[in-house]
């Protein structure tokens, strides 16, 4: 008789037993795919909220006053726009958003404002994202809300800067802080008006780095930074990269908690259930080592079975796992549920992978007990 | 032919150690029909346990055909079990959850038989069990869950056949097929070692071997020639 048959006619007969083991998997696999796809959720929502709180890392011209900087928010020093290039294509640099930009104070009709040009923002190779702010086309403006006040410009004004003609397509509201005083446009429009040709007065980027083992994401920045842009420094918005690190974080850390946690009351939970099997099944074991099973085809028969326990459980585990997620996750994860909450095959394909060997594991004392029995002291135990 | 070598075994108990063979002494040659007799506790079962392979003995040496089974690794020995030698118990032993003809293929899937199917059928048949194919050994009475556990000892053609009181929970009449079976295998030329107290038992063998106390007695009967 096949192995697999017999472990199939035992299954059906202790369809109890089996059916416990295979509940203990399936909630482990659950758990570990609705954890999965809530750490994956949370960190795209966090993302997207964190949009909204703008960048956290400023790479600036070497000759910029910091001091001044940090009062001002304005960088009075500029560097290459190629700078921009040559940090998107640098590998090993973690970032999602790059935005060059060259500002300036500077008077209009006796207004004080800052023209603020700003390149098309940049991505990584093969990673498209939304853009974190909107992308001014050539000859435009974006206008502040305190700038437009004083000035009395609305959508649709052509206005004049230096020999410049820009075409008002937006009044901002109001925000409360510098971004009122701007007036906003393509980066190549701002500096032939600030005669300031291809260059641009500072980087500004999200994400470098947040998930950085150190406490000092800075130091490595820097001397990343330094060795493709040389003549640059860096500053980092550390309240908010650490905000958006440690929400990230937190799913990550209780997943870490939580999940080794089910694992192991799961196996324990298993490797009880298959005692159970191989004390019920001593007699059993002792005919067929009577018949010829060695060692090593009763190891096979329980290790078969608890395969089977594990294959079974990564499935309906998967498919309740997802289930779980799709009902209970468009109520946490407004923004993103649609697009993060569909099932993952690559989930499946690990679950069906890892819950055998982790069942397998579960159940070998046992099922080496059941391999080393005596035969013949079961089967003269009368 | 099956030499027992001054077999010696002692289980280890809580009370101390119990010597259920002492310096056994015995050679059956290739197809004959032996007896053992003795009161319970006499070590009939330990050495039937002994020369199947199944229970290493403390001292002493079972060789079969050549063969010293304790010498050999336990895979081995379990292989070798399954191809020479056939095991009939009291209790029958059946798996509860298996139909009859699952039972008697039990045995299939350790040696390299291409057919086991169409054996374990021709055993069935001739055992009278072909109607009880597919039943459950809770569907069958004690005689055909005794057959049953004769066609799987039989399966793989072994030459050794061991019984350990097969007739001992059935009524005579079925004790008598039983023995019947198991004299219609030492006719093929087979050979049974039967440990019993049946009395008609005793018609059928060649020679009846006595155990006390873990000690082999006189011996009656005769031995064949070959």
């Amino acid at each position: 008789m096949k192995i697999l048959s017999l472990i199939a006619k035992e299954i059906r007969h202790r369809w109890i037993n089996f059916l416990l083991a295979v509940l203990a998997v399936t909630i482990a696999v659950a758990m570990f795919v609705s954890f999965c796809t809530a750490e994956r959720a949370s960190e795209r929502e966090t993302a997207r909220i964190m949009l909204t709180m703008g960048y956290n890392l400023h790479i600036l011209p070497e000759n910029t006053d910091i001091d001044r900087f940090l009062l001002t928010g304005l960088s009075d020093g500029t560097m290459p726009e190629q700078y921009l290039e040559k940090l998107a294509s640098r590998k090993g640099f973690s970032y999602n958003h790059l935005l060059a930009s060259l500002q300036r104070k500077m008077k209009l009709r006796g207004v004080e404002i800052v023209l603020t040009g700003l390149a098309p923002e940049l991505c990584p190779p093969g990673h498209k994202k939304p853009p974190m702010i909107y992308q001014i086309e050539h000859g435009t403006a974006y206008v502040g809300y305190r700038a437009a006040e004083k000035l009395g410009i609305e959508e649709g004004d052509l206005l004049e800067l230096e020999d410049k003609k820009l075409k008002v397509v937006n009044c901002l509201k109001e925000q409360g802080g510098i971004a009122d005083i701007r007036i906003q446009c393509h980066l190549h429009d701002a500096q032939q008006i600030l005669h300031l040709p291809d260059r641009i007065s500072q980087i500004q980027a999200v994400d470098c780095l947040c998930f950085a083992p150190t406490d000092d994401p800075v130091s490595i920045l820097r001397s990343q930074i330094k060795s493709v842009l040389p003549d640059a420094q860096v500053l980092q918005s550390r309240s908010m990269a650490t905000a958006r690190t440690r929400q990230r974080r937190m799913i990550r850390d209780i997943f870490a908690v939580v999940m080794p946690g089910i694992a192991i009351a799961c196996g324990i939970w298993i490797a009880v259930l298959t005692m159970m099997n191989v004390r019920d099944r001593e007699h059993e074991i002792g005919i067929l080592r009577a018949v010829g099973y060695g060692a090593g085809r009763v190891l096979l028969l329980f290790l078969g079975r608890a395969v089977v326990v594990g294959l079974l459980g990564a499935m309906l585990g998967f498919l309740f796992g997802t289930a779980l997620a799709q009902y209970f996750g468009p109520g946490v994860f407004k923004i993103t549920a649609p697009t993060i909450l569909s099932p993952q095959l690559a989930w499946l394909l690990w679950s069906l992978l890892l819950a055998p060997v982790f069942s397998a594991i579960a159940s070998f004392i046992p099922t080496v007990l059941a391999a080393t029995m005596d035969p013949a002291a079961i089967l003269t135990e009368e | 032919m099956i030499v027992i070598e001054n077999i010696t075994k002692i289980y280890q108990t809580r009370r101390g150690s119990v010597t259920a063979l002492d310096g056994v002494r015995l050679e059956i040659n290739d197809g004959e029909f032996v007896a053992v007799q003795g009161p319970s506790g006499s070590g009939k079962t330990t050495l039937l346990m002994t020369i199947a392979a199944m229970l290493r003995p403390s001292r002493g040496h079972v060789i079969i055909d050549g063969h010293k089974l304790y010498q050999m690794s336990v895979g081995k020995r379990a292989r070798f079990r399954a191809r020479e030698i056939g095991f009939v118990f009291q209790m029958f032993h059946l798996i509860p959850y298996l139909t009859v003809i699952d039972n008697v293929l039990l045995a299939a899937g350790v040696t390299a038989d291409k057919n086991p199917t169409a054996r374990a059928m021709e055993l069935l048949n001739v055992l009278g069990l072909r109607d009880r194919a597919q039943h459950k050994p809770s569907a069958l009475s004690a005689g055909e869950k005794q057959r049953t556990a004769i066609a799987r000892a039989l399966l793989n053609n072994p030459t050794l056949l061991l019984a350990d009181e097969p007739t001992g929970n059935l009524d005579p009449a079925n004790a008598d097929v039983v023995l019947n079976h198991l004299s219609a295998f030492h006719k093929h030329g087979g050979t049974v070692i039967l440990a019993t107290h049946s009395r008609r038992a005793e018609q059928l063998v060649d020679r009846t071997v006595h155990l006390q106390n873990g000690v082999i007695g006189n011996s009656a009967g005769c031995s064949p020639s070959n």
